[in-house]
């Protein structure tokens, strides 16, 4: 029993998109720009050459937040979406009936339909995959070269996550919906 | 000893309702009558039309069944598409034309009875071309079927929704045999039953929409209120076209009274729709809030919104206050252009919530990110949601056969 979450120090995103192409090597999402579980937002740099301004460019790593009050929970008439023993929001694809209430009531755009089974598909801190294997990273994380994300329990005092979020500032996305993402954006 | 008691009680049960249904009146009719109607150029051409939707429908069925869900144009940012609105369409028509019902055999105005069963009949027509419509919507109808049952999400809106859509499906079945053998204390129970079920679930259709928290266009208590008002706006509408297809556009003068009693009626909730949309797109922009003031300029801008206010607003309400509507023929044509308009206004809530791409920091993600998100239905949605249209005239014309949909003179 844990409370996962994912602290992103997000300034350090160089925009490798290794931690997209890990993820859907790890949890086998089909290929497609509109099939993805995670995604590099980016920041076009503002201005008209030769007056640029480079500071304004920013890649900010996104993905599922998570929520402990998710909305595509609150929505799924058949409980497809559910909170599993760690906190983590996952979707049972044998409950899923691809009504895309979900879809629509994610406020972070996170779901998507896989192909494959014909339900919604999202990030599941490698739920299924890495984690019940044992590991303690998920496939994002472990790849990242600059290491920008750091997984962990956000109920265990001494782990890396508590520490960073404890010791730096952080905010989260569209926190006025009450959603209480598990995603923290380190500044 | 106790085997010998319970017996004849479980017998007399079974005798009973099988009394009862097998009582229910129906005109014995062959397939010769059944398709037997007269033979004037209206009547053809309606035939015509029905028959090209169904074949659009088993058309547009067979593409969905071999292509999936890539046979709609709905995409990852604009998942509910022209289905979605088709089924709002009929089961709005559907709580209408209860509203209407209910009016003679449950709240007993009796100008209204003559059309009670008539409508009755017409609300299980449309929310059976509905459930045919969403059925093919939504991807897996069965699994939705068990697991509804089995881990009902109670939080979920659509949970409810469809699940009161169900329990209305049954009352109003049970209300329009109650009224075929002309048992009124029965049809009125039921029917009130049915009414506030109804209501309910319809109201739970529209915060399907409101309880969306991430959309603030829609997210509030506006459409939860607001579909039970188009719904009587719809039922009244479809009132005007199925009497006037009942009488021919001669309408006897019985028919005449209830018919401006309808659309005084209908004058006063086209005018509050007009106050209650003229509200809501001033407090959208109002104040500009980041998200909502935006998208309502952008609706007004919209061909389609237009579409809805100039068709389902302003002309009936213009030809009603003309004579205060005491020319139901030309209130006929004025409720088809209604109905037109009702389709725009159901398509309109369905596309405008989702007009706002949710990218907050996927400013762009591997192509530039749409300021708007764009749809326009496939020919597989289009075919289907006129099947459905054709379902809807197929199966009422059936009853129209198979039933006495006028009002019983003894009661």
């Amino acid at each position: 029993m844990a409370r996962y979450g994912m602290a992103l120090d997000y300034k350090n995103c160089i925009n490798c998109k290794a931690c997209e192409v890990a993820c859907k090597e790890e949890n086998g999402v089909l290929m497609g720009a509109d099939k993805h579980r995670i995604w590099v937002g980016v920041n076009e740099i503002e201005g008209e050459y030769p007056l640029l301004d480079i500071v304004s460019s920013s890649f900010q790593p996104s993905q599922c937040q998570h929520c402990d009050e998710a909305p595509c929970q609150e929505v799924c008439p058949t409980n497809a979406t559910y909170y599993d023993k760690n906190g983590v929001v996952r979707v049972d694809s044998d409950k899923c009936i691809l009504c895309s209430y979900c879809m629509v009531a994610c406020p972070y755009d996170a779901r998507y339909v896989d192909d494959r089974t014909m339900t919604v598909d999202k990030c599941n801190f490698c739920s299924d995959t890495r984690l019940d294997r044992g590991e303690t990273t998920t496939a994002c994380q472990n790849t990242c070269p600059t290491k920008v994300r750091t997984f962990g329990d956000l109920d265990d005092y001494d782990s890396e996550i508590s520490e960073l979020l404890r010791t730096r500032e952080h905010f989260s996305l569209k926190a006025n919906l009450g959603t209480k993402p598990k995603l923290y954006y380190l500044t | 000893m106790s085997e010998t008691v319970e017996k004849p009680e479980q017998t007399g049960i079974i005798a009973k309702a099988k009394d009862f249904v097998t009582t229910i009146p129906y005109n014995k009719i062959g397939m010769k009558e059944l398709l037997g109607y007269e033979k004037t150029p209206r009547n053809q051409l309606v035939a015509l039309l029905t028959l090209i939707m169904l074949s659009m429908f088993l058309i547009g069925i067979i593409t969905y069944f071999v292509e999936g869900h890539h046979a709609y144009n709905v995409s990852k940012e604009h998942p509910w598409g022209l289905l979605l609105a088709v089924y709002i369409f009929f089961v709005v028509s559907s709580t209408g034309l209860c509203i209407i019902g209910s009016l003679g055999d449950v709240f007993g105005f009796k100008d209204y009875m003559l059309i009670s069963k008539r409508a009755i009949f017409g609300s299980i027509v449309t929310i059976l071309a509905g459930f045919a419509v969403i059925s093919v919507e939504i991807g897996h109808p069965i699994t939705m079927l068990i697991y509804n049952v089995l881990t009902p999400g109670l939080s979920s809106a659509i949970w409810w929704m469809g699940t009161l859509y169900g329990a209305y499906l049954v009352f109003m079945i049970i209300e329009f045999v109650f009224l075929l053998k002309g048992d009124m204390k029965w049809a009125k129970r039921f029917g009130l039953s049915g009414l506030l079920v109804g209501l309910a679930a319809h109201s739970n259709l529209g915060s399907v929409f409101g309880f969306l928290n991430a959309r603030p266009i829609a997210n509030g208590v506006f459409y939860p209120t607001y579909f039970i008002l188009t719904a009587f706006i719809t039922g009244v509408f479809i009132a005007f076209i199925i009497m006037g297809f009942r009488y021919k556009l001669e309408f006897p003068e019985k028919v005449k009274t209830m018919l401006t009693g309808l659309a005084k009626i209908q004058a006063l909730l086209i005018s509050i729709l007009i106050f209650f949309v003229t509200w809501k797109m001033f407090t959208d922009i109002y104040g500009g809030m980041p998200n909502r003031s935006e998208v309502a300029v952008h609706i007004l801008g919209s061909w389609t919104f237009w579409a809805e206010v100039i068709l389902a607003m302003l002309i009936p309400l213009f030809l009603i206050l003309k004579d205060m509507g005491k020319s139901p023929v030309v209130l006929f044509w004025a409720s088809l252009s209604g109905m037109v308009g009702v389709f725009f206004m159901r398509y309109n809530l369905v596309h405008d919530t989702q007009l706002k791409p949710l990218q907050m920091m996927k400013l762009k993600e591997y192509q530039p990110v749409p300021e708007w998100i764009h749809y326009f239905p496939s020919g597989t949605e289009m075919m289907i949601s006129l099947g459905g249209l054709g379902l809807c005239i197929a199966m009422y014309y059936a009853g129209t056969k198979f039933f006495n949909l006028d009002e019983d003179e003894n009661h």
